[in-house]
């Protein structure tokens, strides 16, 4: 008796087991495989095609460091931006709160192109037009509904005692939120900050609309490029290149935040 | 449509000058606290005003005018709108969105669920499946079409080889551009791998919320895994559900990088979608006007389809 | 610094004029009087001149720029974008006031770009050169726009048909036979088709409206038929020329005459297949000829026949002109015009096996050694450029009403009602405002 249930009870695990564990392999491939292909050479194994990825177009050097520009722009406005937003949707009344806070999330509704296409126009009338920091602050505007959202709730959670003592302390109340609270709500800095981050690295339509000339492009562009990078055919080994330098900074990231990002979606996305 | 999006921003300092007024009445500390709450909330009034509202309102103003991407605009209305109703490819592009939508809804949603059940206990290893089932998702979409592109193709993906070597095919198939079929099977595999598993993580966290207690008197009542699917985890899972189906529906009808990068569209434009025709009016076509026309159907449409779902989730919750 | 805010205030004004366009007539007027690059155009020398251009003739262009950088203290800079992707980022380029000092288009899609003012007016400069009355006319003609001149030739592409001598002859075909009707040339593709393996009878991009268009108008104008009236408003693919002619693609379509990747081929991997060396025989632009020398294949090239005999070309390539917000007009211009000069034209082009811009200059060294060459000198003037505004739009676009009409063509149920619900569909689309 008790041993065909732990004999069923085996066999179960076992099913369990061999069926998750074939779907992890199934997503893992992919990954895998983009890593192999990246490596393969007509002749074997060698580094050939990062060596092209390299030196396309005007060099990965400037589409690194357009990336890198657009994705430090974009994580430090949404911060900022965020921060401030929260502490004063949390901790303040103030006139058109509400109004201001529905406003910001109703940017979830409204469909990228829908925005891309005007403010194609607004950033040519603003002459951010192709730059860098034109980009960035539409991207500080995509990111700013989850951010808020995730910052209000934080500050919401901070004891009003916490506050109080900082008051008491004879903080005024930028003063308590640099000195008191930003420890307080740090786990959703990390959080706003590492979506912002995969959000402005990755970020592929925005990029394509805002920036014209290949001495901005980020790293999404670039690479989606270099599928005609050869005319006549594609050279899958070096996109496959690409494709991994873009990808190792989010899955490391990713790996090293993860206990974040999953916060992230308790705490904030959820809740809503 | 003007009057509500230009409110915010205007009566910020209206207000502030209220308040001003209000000194003698009310007392110092709190309207000090308004005060300081409006100045934190400057910025995001700024963004949100200058990069959201502006171009909204702008947009509807484009789409009233002939607006050519170069050169000087003139008002046309209702051109833009009327035209939509000419153009053929705006039909094919909206068709072949909504049958995307579907089969994509359908298959991410059951694949996503199905992963949450299956890391909803904790056990050993479950920790490592969830991060193999999310690594995806922490890819770019554009980088993930890319490896797709090379993943799917008949040149060095391994995906022909397989299968021929199991007997499926008998030779190599063109997956992305070969039959129409095989396009939007294409889309949906790359959507599937890259989303299934940040769905999962809400679907988990909904899953998660509800309490061991009722799953163990389910048990005790000798309910069957299939019983305990329907009349517990399913009925108190609803809002998550709803929320996972509103963005997925949400970002199918949307999807553009999926197509520009992988399908372009083909063949035969049977994966054109309803955001590259937007590109396209703008971009090859250079009319501004009609790309914002268009725009902002697809916003209303989008609308009215959030109010509707929210509303019958409302009902459903009411009941 | 002080023109970007010259810039922003005209953009501005622009902008205001756009609002309330009926009161500001004067304002108007400020506005076109000053978009006009009236410049005169910085200094000639020691300057940095950014350039675009597509990755189709990338080769071209970067042989003219080496060697004009190698002897001139201007410095010409080059990007080269996807074919597929360049004319919108020109479009988006230019919205965003980002072009380069030159940027090149594809001849088709010139007239597109002159009428929209993206280039600066070159007349004055041009008609300066000596050798002005010998640029190859259709070439101007698109660049042109009310007697005004805005972009030069810059590489120019013909379609022929290649034939691969080698397999010619392992299938017991003349390789000095080359087809002289386009029903000829089915029958020697399929005769190598019976080959087998590896080998197939012809190649073709299926799938591409450029390619098409590049390769299969030939036969119909050879046939005495026209694509389009001449102001580029009506399509006229709906004739019994086109019938004719689609009728024997179709055919090497349906009996597998055509490669297997030709059905899909979009342009990005049609120079691969026929370097593979396993294509009998198939259309494809004269620009190649070097890069099938290189891989050692042993190429013969023929006009591209009509059903009934004859031959025609499509005088294709690129035009460059100088962007009309360019602040180095006399630099870019000194550049261009050099390209155009016997040196550029004979020591580099002519050279590198490409067909040159200037007629005075055909019967050179080069051209003289090589009996390809001459074949396609011969074929200028036969040779059609299509004009049209909406060119991109209506043909080269893969979303284009001119793709849908080929596929169908090509290999829907029905060609003949793919060729009148195509006509319709791409006269509506050429008549887009």
């Amino acid at each position: 008796m008790m041993t065909t249930r732990t004999a069923r009870r085996r066999a179960a695990g076992l099913g369990y087991y061999g069926t998750a564990g074939a779907l992890a392999i199934l997503f893992l491939l992919p990954l895998a495989w983009s890593g192999w292909a990246s490596v393969r050479t007509p002749h074997g194994f060698g580094l050939a095609s990062y060596r092209n990825m390299i030196h396309y177009g005007d060099g990965i050097g400037t589409y690194l460091r357009n990336s890198l520009e657009v994705t430090a722009m974009t994580v430090a406005g949404t911060l900022a931006v965020s921060l401030l937003g929260g502490y004063a949707f949390g901790r303040f009344r103030f006139p058109g709160k509400n109004l201001l806070f529905l406003a910001t999330l109703a940017i979830l509704m409204v469909p990228y192109p829908t925005i891309l296409i005007p403010l194609y126009v607004l950033l040519g009338w603003l002459g951010l037009q192709n730059s860098l920091a034109g980009l960035a602050a539409v991207l500080v505007m995509f990111q700013l509904p989850f951010a808020t959202f995730l910052m209000r709730n934080s500050f919401e959670a901070v004891p009003q005692e916490l506050e109080d003592s900082a008051a008491v302390d004879g903080c005024g109340t930028f003063t308590a939120l640099t000195r008191v609270m930003i420890h307080v709500v740090r786990p959703a800095v990390v959080t706003v900050g590492l979506f912002a981050f995969l959000a402005a690295w990755n970020e592929f339509f925005a990029a394509l609309i805002l920036l014209n000339s290949s001495d901005k492009f980020t790293l999404p562009l670039a690479v989606v490029d270099m599928e005609g990078r050869t005319f006549g055919s594609i050279d899958y080994p070096t996109l496959q290149a690409g494709v991994v330098f873009m990808a190792i900074p989010c899955l490391f990231l990713f790996l090293l935040l993860q206990r974040s990002y999953v916060r992230g979606f308790m705490s904030g996305a959820l809740r809503g | 449509m003007q009057t509500t999006t230009a409110a915010p921003v205007a009566r910020a300092p209206g207000d502030a000058a209220g308040a001003g007024r209000r000194r003698k009445r009310a007392g110092g500390r709190s309207r000090r606290r308004a005060l300081a709450g409006l100045g934190y909330a400057a910025p995001t009034a700024a963004v949100v005003g200058l990069l959201f509202l502006v171009p909204l309102v702008l947009v509807v103003w484009m789409s009233l005018h002939h607006w050519p991407l170069l050169g000087n605009p003139t008002f046309n209305a209702p051109k833009n709108y009327t035209d939509v109703a000419h153009n053929t490819l705006v039909a094919t592009a909206a068709w072949f969105t909504v049958k995307y939508t579907v089969v994509t809804t359908v298959v991410l949603f059951t694949i996503s669920f199905g992963l949450a059940l299956m890391v909803q206990h904790p056990r050993p290893g479950v920790g490592l499946l969830r991060t193999a089932f999310f690594l995806p998702a922490a890819v770019g979409f554009a980088t993930a079409s890319l490896l797709f592109l090379g993943f799917l193709s008949s040149a060095i993906g391994p995906v022909n080889p397989v299968l021929e070597h199991l007997g499926l095919i008998n030779a190599p198939v063109d997956w992305i551009t070969g039959s129409p079929g095989g396009a939007l099977a294409s889309t949906v595999t790359l959507v599937t791998w890259r989303f299934a598993g940040f769905n999962m993580l809400i679907l988990l966290t909904g899953l998660q919320a509800i309490p061991v207690e009722l799953y163990e008197a389910a048990r005790m009542d000798g309910c069957s895994r299939w019983q305990t699917l329907r009349r517990i985890t399913i009925p108190l899972l609803r809002p998550t559900i709803a929320l996972v189906l509103i963005v997925m529906t949400t970002g199918s009808l949307l999807a553009f990088d999926q197509f520009y990068i992988l399908t372009k569209g083909g063949p035969d434009d049977s994966t054109t979608s309803v955001v590259m025709v937007i590109v396209r009016e703008a971009f090859v076509r250079f009319d501004l006007g009609s790309s914002a026309a268009l725009s902002v159907l697809v916003l209303l449409v989008l609308l009215v389809l959030n109010v509707v779902q929210l509303s019958f989730l409302r009902r459903r919750e009411e009941k | 610094m002080r023109t970007t805010n010259r810039t922003r205030m005209r953009r501005l004004r622009t902008a205001l004029g756009a609002v309330v366009a009926a009161l500001s007539l004067a304002l108007a007027a400020a506005c076109s009087s000053g978009g006009s690059a009236q410049a005169g155009g910085g200094p000639t020398s020691g300057v940095t001149i950014t350039m675009w251009t597509r990755a189709g003739t990338q080769s071209q262009t970067q042989a003219l720029i080496d060697a004009y950088n190698a002897s001139h203290s201007n410095h010409v800079v080059l990007t080269v974008y996807p074919n597929e992707q360049y004319p919108a980022k020109i479009a988006s380029a230019a919205g965003a006031h980002a072009l380069p000092d030159i940027f090149t288009s594809d001849v088709v899609f010139a007239p597109n770009y002159v009428s929209q003012g993206l280039w600066a007016d070159v007349t004055d400069q041009f008609d300066a050169l000596p050798f002005k009355n010998d640029v190859v006319p259709s070439f101007i003609k698109a660049g042109t726009s009310n007697g005004r001149l805005y972009a030069v030739p810059h590489a120019l592409d013909l379609s022929v048909l290649y034939y691969n001598k080698a397999l010619y002859r392992q299938a017991g075909l003349d390789p000095s036979k080359p087809p002289t009707t386009l029903a000829q040339y089915a029958a020697q593709a399929r005769t190598v088709a019976k080959l087998g393996g590896q080998i197939h009878g012809s190649y073709e991009g299926g799938n591409c409206g450029g390619c098409v268009e590049f390769t299969v108008w030939p036969s119909i104008w050879a046939d005495g038929g026209q694509v389009m009236n001449s102001g580029g408003t009506q399509s006229y693919i709906d004739s019994p020329q086109a019938q004719a002619v689609f009728q024997i693609y179709r055919g090497m379509f349906a009996d597998g005459t055509m490669a297997p990747g030709a059905k899909q081929e979009d342009g990005t991997t049609w120079l691969g297949a026929l370097q593979s060396g396993d294509i009998g025989i198939a259309p494809g632009p004269f620009s190649w000829y070097p890069l099938l020398l290189q891989k050692g294949l042993d190429m013969g090239v023929a006009p591209i026949p009509g059903v009934n005999g004859g031959s025609s070309t499509f005088i294709g390539g690129d035009v460059a002109g100088i962007s009309s917000t360019s602040s180095h007009e006399a630099a870019a211009w000194d550049f261009l015009s050099w390209t155009l000069g016997d040196q550029a034209q004979v020591n580099v082009i002519a050279k590198d096996h490409e067909v040159i811009a200037r007629t005075d200059l055909a019967q050179n060294q080069y051209a003289l050694a090589d009996p390809n060459v001459v074949t396609v000198n011969g074929l200028l003037a036969k040779g059609q450029t299509p004009y049209a505004l909406n060119f991109n739009a209506t043909y080269n676009d893969p979303q284009s009403p001119w793709t849908t009409t080929l596929r169908g063509a090509l290999f829907g149920p029905d060609l003949t009602q793919a060729l009148s619900s195509g006509q319709t569909a791409i006269t509506a689309s050429l008549q887009q405002q």
